[in-house]
């Protein structure tokens, strides 16, 4: 006697298609908001004239605790120019943006040391400010 | 005759629709947040051997909590601009148009940057010298 093969079928549910992508997209928002600055506190300085920065591979802030942070990630003052020349890299003169996010009543105390380590890896600074409104 | 009651239809939106919906939100407010550029100043700062080279012959600016001086001399803020550019007149070479700025510890960020951007805007390059602090301990009291 021949028995016949049953034939199932198995079709990925397209119901739960929406919910992955859902997940998935909240796990990269996730990973990219831990590389951001975002969530850190800081009011930025202001002046008459300002332009658009540009992409940018880093950026330095020093938060209003004058605490510095290196593309996000809490540094110290003395690693500051050793991560930025990091991710900086082998990038070309001209290239090498480096956005400087500064908290308007930081001290000189903590922001000149910041930029001497950034100016020190060849790193063009451009201080993030806002207008200034008359 | 009599007529029949007409037939009251449940109406629900289909809600394998709601994680596609869930997601285009999330998209649009994500695409929103990622499209507002940084901006503000570009600022370059020469090399220090050249500062130690040209020191005597610079302008000398120094920044404290809310004054600021040229070449020793305390001004006031609005009229610094026009003594700033008094002092680069004449000044053509771009080594001669270094000038020093020397901030007190606690010389504020939005201080400095006023003060430096017009600097920049009088034609000056700015470039900055720290005050390396030194304490002296005399040996036997």
């Amino acid at each position: 006697m021949k028995i016949k093969r049953r034939t199932s079928q198995a079709d990925v549910p397209s119901m739960a298609m929406g919910d992955i992508a859902f997940n998935l997209l909240i796990f990269f928002v996730i990973l990219a908001r831990a590389q951001d600055d975002s969530h850190l506190q800081w009011q930025p300085a202001s002046a008459e004239e300002i332009n658009a920065s540009g992409t940018a591979k880093v950026a330095v802030l020093i938060d209003n605790e004058n605490k510095y942070y290196v593309n996000g990630q809490q540094v110290g003052a003395s690693q500051i120019a050793a991560e930025v020349d990091a991710l900086l890299g082998n990038t070309p003169a001209g290239e090498r943006i480096v956005l400087f996010k500064v908290h308007r009543e930081a001290q000189a105390l903590y922001f000149e040391p910041a930029i001497e380590a950034i100016s020190e890896v060849g790193g063009d600074i451009v201080h993030v400010l806002e207008q200034k409104q008359e | 005759m009599k007529e029949r009651r007409r037939r009251k239809l449940m109406v629900e939106p289909p809600s394998s629709a709601t994680g596609d919906i869930a997601f285009n939100l999330i998209v649009f407010f994500l695409v929103c947040a990622s499209v507002q550029p940084d901006s503000g100043r570009q600022q370059t700062l020469p090399r220090s051997e050249q500062e130690t080279q040209e020191q005597s012959e610079n302008i000398e600016v120094q920044l404290g909590r809310n004054t600021v001086m040229l070449n020793g001399n305390i001004l006031r803020q609005q009229d610094f601009d026009a003594v700033l550019k008094r002092a680069l007149n004449g000044k053509t070479r771009q080594e001669d148009r270094v000038v020093i700025v020397k901030s007190k510890a606690d010389t504020p960020y939005y201080h400095w940057v006023v003060v430096t951007e017009m600097i920049e805007s009088a034609g000056g390059i700015v470039t900055i010298q720290t005050e390396e602090e030194q304490q002296v301990i005399v040996p036997g009291g």
